[in-house]
């Protein structure tokens, strides 16, 4: 199921060369001659490096990584300087500065655009989830036609909460800053310099990937909970390739990528049709490194369906259920809460009051008793529910509740 | 001026009690003479249009179960249960209805007129039930001023007759419900705390257990089964009774089983009975702890057990209590009688107060030093969308604003925001129940509030609920910018014209109905 992946990293590889291109395009359009000339020199020069010894006819800029503080809050930016000459059209020209942020870590034939998390600095590109990062600020006055910075001037701090990085780990970032006259728009100097980091979030690219990673993992997960009675049934097949058909393939109407799909799909269920088993524990594991909350709360749900869709729910797996629930690390109140509601109690093959009542093994009597009346309290609130089938399912479990305060309380 | 009458209308058995003209409450025989009445209907097929209500039905059902209904307060308000005779559909409201009318006849002959009428129900009867139990008073044709819940009723005859102060916790395990209610008492003022009920544990469930013992013997003796028919339950269920009733008594009891397959002698030991009994026991444990922890209350804080319904008679049941509180239970009331005799003084007392005028000079004067104050039955909340914390996601979401076991009256208000730019209207929803999830809670009203066009979103929606003594409820939906109310009002016994002239026709097919 990897050409699902590789099929939106390509694209997402597509939008960001588009990006870069129109972007750079647009400042070629606002360039005169002269400046062309001058960022076609600086870009190669990396002016993380003393200014001392370097010529102060190109414009050159650095990025340092600082600490800042605005209104009593502290946060980690990019704090960018330039130095060096800018030339204006006339004296007392008004300029602005523009800086891009590109992730150039795969090389910049591979280059991505750093995304904006901010509304104020941000230039909206079709096909990206959010944004690119955009920033721009008034630089006030250039005295002369010709002004040379000696010294490194500062022209911005980009707060780091403000970037969306492509990728988690460590990152090569390409600044490039251009000076641009205020009234004109038009490009008097450009400089480039690049700054490796570390993020340690999850990019937007990885995101994306993430999501669909984890929907894969998800049909794998679910076809583990229809195998754990050692038999897969129509129903609970049918669901799962319906439930992927929806999310992962998103109906797509293109042939060849439906035929893919579907053989995938089949190769999967043969999988486990064989007798083959999952390593569940793996699977969750790595759910949990790339998938939020609300996502994994989605998997235990279609994981439940599948459960369900025979009618009964066999103890094997009840017990997945209750592992998986365990190992994607959501709240096991709300799992016991999502399984009364999918699963009632009747259509259990084996009623296991541990499992249903939440008994823990190595709960005190006390706990238990008081655990069985937080169950007793909330199943005698439902008897009286308008539905038949709810009134039912708490009839069923204030008797299971009443056996397990014979047995575990005495 | 007409009597003033409370009536236990009972799983099994049902009773009427009345005020005397010193504001005493008296149980009134029925036509047989005896103070209780079997809640059995038997529908003659000998004597068309004669229904027999009483001793008489409950002993015709071993001749024709299919004609006969027993336990109908199981049923009440269950818009599923039907039982038809003769091609007539009842439902078990009106059978209800047929019960209360043999009462209310047979103390008519007696008394005179009786029309003013407190009925009891279990604590945790929902508001449909409530009503439910109210339409059978009026199509009984009785005035049905007030519905009191039964162990709040018996704690109310307890406290007036003997001297009693401090907590009392009323344990009252009827015939097919069982209720605990925790009581402040201070002579005769009364403040409920909590109650907390099971509205499928009583009596019925223990002569089950005992059904299925002589089931199990009979098959694992002859091979055979012991029950064929209908009326074969019908006269096991009866058998299964006399046992459970005997193992009150005495330690062993014997029966004869004449089955298809050939008679045995069966013995069944106190302790016997005991094991099969131990979950329904459990269950009633439960109860009580739940009750104790909604009143902040440890066994040690309750001063008196009072013991209502027959099944208190179960010794295992007093011993548990001995054994939970320290102390033994306290069987001064008559455990059969004394829910029927409180419904009478809660009766006088809501007579008092809503026509005076009405009362007696004799009976305002017995009732003048007793005030009951009164708990909120059930929880009531809204529907809400918040965002959950954990997931970042809106869930649609039961929000309580009165919480139950809040003192009467009581009045609880909360804040909500509407969710969407140009939100132009409300769903409003008025439920009852505990849950957060609203499948789990009854959706009593639900009406379409409009709000004004061009707002964003986070508008303030104030949502004010307010319960009365008199178990009315109101509710108010206010839009704080623009000022617009919707008001919705909820009462036992006034909803709307049709429900009215929906009861008058009822009164009206039963009034040519002969109850015997």
């Amino acid at each position: 199921m990897s050409q699902f992946n590789s099929h939106i990293r390509s694209s997402v590889l597509r939008t960001a060369y588009c990006v870069l291109g129109l972007l750079r395009a647009q400042r070629a359009a606002h360039a005169c001659p002269t400046t062309r000339a001058t960022a076609a020199g600086c870009g190669a020069r990396l002016s993380v490096a003393p200014l001392v010894g370097q010529g102060l006819s190109t414009l050159n800029c650095r990025a340092q990584l600082t600490r800042q503080k605005r209104d009593d809050t502290v946060f980690d930016a990019f704090t960018i300087q330039i130095a060096g000459s800018i030339r204006a059209a006339s004296d007392n020209d008004r300029a602005t500065v523009q800086i891009l942020i590109t992730d150039v870590t795969d090389g910049t034939h591979k280059a991505k655009p750093v995304l904006s998390g901010i509304s104020n600095f941000e230039f909206q590109i079709s096909n990206f989830p959010r944004p690119v990062f955009f920033y721009r600020a008034d630089l006030g006055r250039i005295p002369d036609k010709v002004t040379t910075l000696s010294d490194w001037t500062t022209v911005a701090h980009l707060n780091i909460d403000w970037l969306l990085f492509p990728h988690k780990g460590k990152r090569v970032l390409r600044f490039s800053t251009s000076v641009l006259s205020g009234q004109t728009d038009q490009e008097l100097a450009c400089a480039e310099c690049s700054f490796t980091c570390e993020n340690p979030d999850f990019g937007y690219v990885d995101l994306q990937e993430n999501v669909h990673r984890t929907k894969t993992l998800a049909v794998a997960l679910a076809l583990a909970v229809s195998a754990a009675d050692s038999r897969l049934y129509h129903a609970e097949v049918c669901l799962i390739k319906d439930w992927a058909r929806t999310n992962i393939l998103e109906n797509s109407k293109f042939k060849i990528q439906n035929l893919k799909f579907e053989t995938a799909l089949d190769q999967a269920v043969s999988f486990f049709q064989k007798g083959n088993q999952l390593d569940i524990y793996k699977v969750c594991k790595e759910i949990v490194e790339i998938a939020p909350l609300c996502d994994r709360y989605d998997i235990l749900d279609l994981c439940l369906q599948v459960a369900r869709a025979k009618g009964t729910v066999a103890a094997g797996e009840l017990t997945a259920l209750k592992y998986i629930a365990s190992w994607l690390e959501v709240d096991m109140d709300r799992f016991r809460t999502m399984m009364e509601k999918v699963l009632p109690v009747n259509i259990h093959q084996v009623k296991d009051a541990k499992v249903v009542l939440g008994l823990g093994c190595d709960m005190s009597r006390e706990k238990t008793r008081r655990q069985l009346n937080r169950e007793y309290r909330k199943w005698n609130s439902r008897v009286t529910n308008a539905d038949p089938e709810i009134q039912a399912q708490a009839d069923q479990m204030l008797r299971l509740i009443a056996e397990a305060r014979s047995q575990y309380v005495g | 001026m007409s009597n003033i009458v409370g009536i236990d209308l009972g799983t099994t058995f049902s009773e009427l009690a009345m005020l005397n003209a010193i504001g005493k409450a008296e149980i009134i025989p029925n036509a047989d003479g005896d103070r209780l009445t079997p809640s059995a209907i038997f529908f003659d097929e000998d004597s068309p249009g004669v229904i027999r209500v009483g001793i008489e039905a409950l002993n015709a059902r071993h001749l024709n179960a299919e004609r006969s209904v027993r336990w109908i307060k199981r049923h009440m308000g269950d818009p599923n249960y039907r039982k038809e005779i003769d091609g007539k559909i009842w439902t078990p409201v009106e059978l209800s209805a047929l019960i209360l009318k043999k009462l209310k006849q047979e103390c008519s002959a007696e008394h005179g007129e009786i029309r003013d009428a407190v009925v009891s129900v279990p604590a945790h009867f929902d508001e449909v039930r409530r009503k439910a139990t109210m339409d059978a008073g009026a199509s009984a044709g009785l005035n049905v001023i007030g519905i009191v819940n039964e162990p709040v009723a018996a704690a109310l005859y307890y406290a007036t007759t003997r001297e009693v102060f401090g907590k009392v916790l009323v344990y009252d395990l009827g015939g097919g419900t069982f209720d605990v209610t925790i009581v402040d008492v201070k002579g005769s003022q009364m403040e409920i705390i909590c109650s907390q009920g099971d509205h499928a544990l009583g009596g019925i469930d223990f002569d089950q257990k005992i059904l299925q013992m002589l089931e199990k013997s009979y098959r694992e003796e002859f091979g055979a089964d012991l029950i064929n028919s209908d009326e074969d339950r019908a006269k096991y269920e009866d058998e299964a009774e006399d046992i459970k009733k005997a193992l009150s008594r005495r330690s062993v009891a014997k029966k004869m089983l004449y089955g298809p397959a050939g008679s045995t002698k069966i013995e069944i030991t106190r302790k016997m009975f005991e094991e099969s009994i131990d979950s329904l026991i459990a269950r009633a444990d439960i109860l009580v702890e739940v009750a104790l922890e909604e009143a902040g209350l440890e066994p040690a804080g309750i001063n008196k057990v009072l013991l209502v319904g027959g099944s208190t008679r179960i010794p295992l049941v007093q011993q548990r209590l001995e054994k939970m509180f320290g102390f033994a239970p306290d069987k001064a009331v008559n455990v059969d009688e004394c829910v029927a005799l409180g419904a009478a003084l809660h009766a006088g007392l809501t007579m008092l107060r809503d026509k005076p005028e009405a009362v007696p000079a004799g009976i305002a004067s017995g009732l003048r030093d007793i005030i009951l104050k009164d708990v909120c039955n059930h929880s009531y909340g809204t529907i809400c969308a918040p965002l959950d914390k954990e997931t970042g996601r809106r869930v649609i979401q039961n929000r309580i604003i009165l919480k139950k076991n809040t003192p009467l009256p009581c009045e609880a208000s909360q804040m909500f925001y509407t969710m969407s730019q140009g939100q132009t209207a409300l769903e409003i929803t008025v439920t009852q129940g505990e849950d957060a999830d609203p499948a789990y809670v009854n959706k009593i009203a639900t009406h379409k509030f409009e709000l004004p066009p061009g707002r964003p979103a986070e508008c303030p929606i104030k949502v004010t609920y307010r319960y009365d003594v008199n178990q009315r409820m109101h509710c108010w939906f206010q839009d704080l910018q623009s000022g617009r109310t919707l008001e919705v009002d909820f009462c036992l016994d006034h909803n709307g014209q049709s429900r009215q002239v929906g009861i008058q026709e009822k009164t009206s097919q039963l009034e040519h109905v002969t109850v015997q």
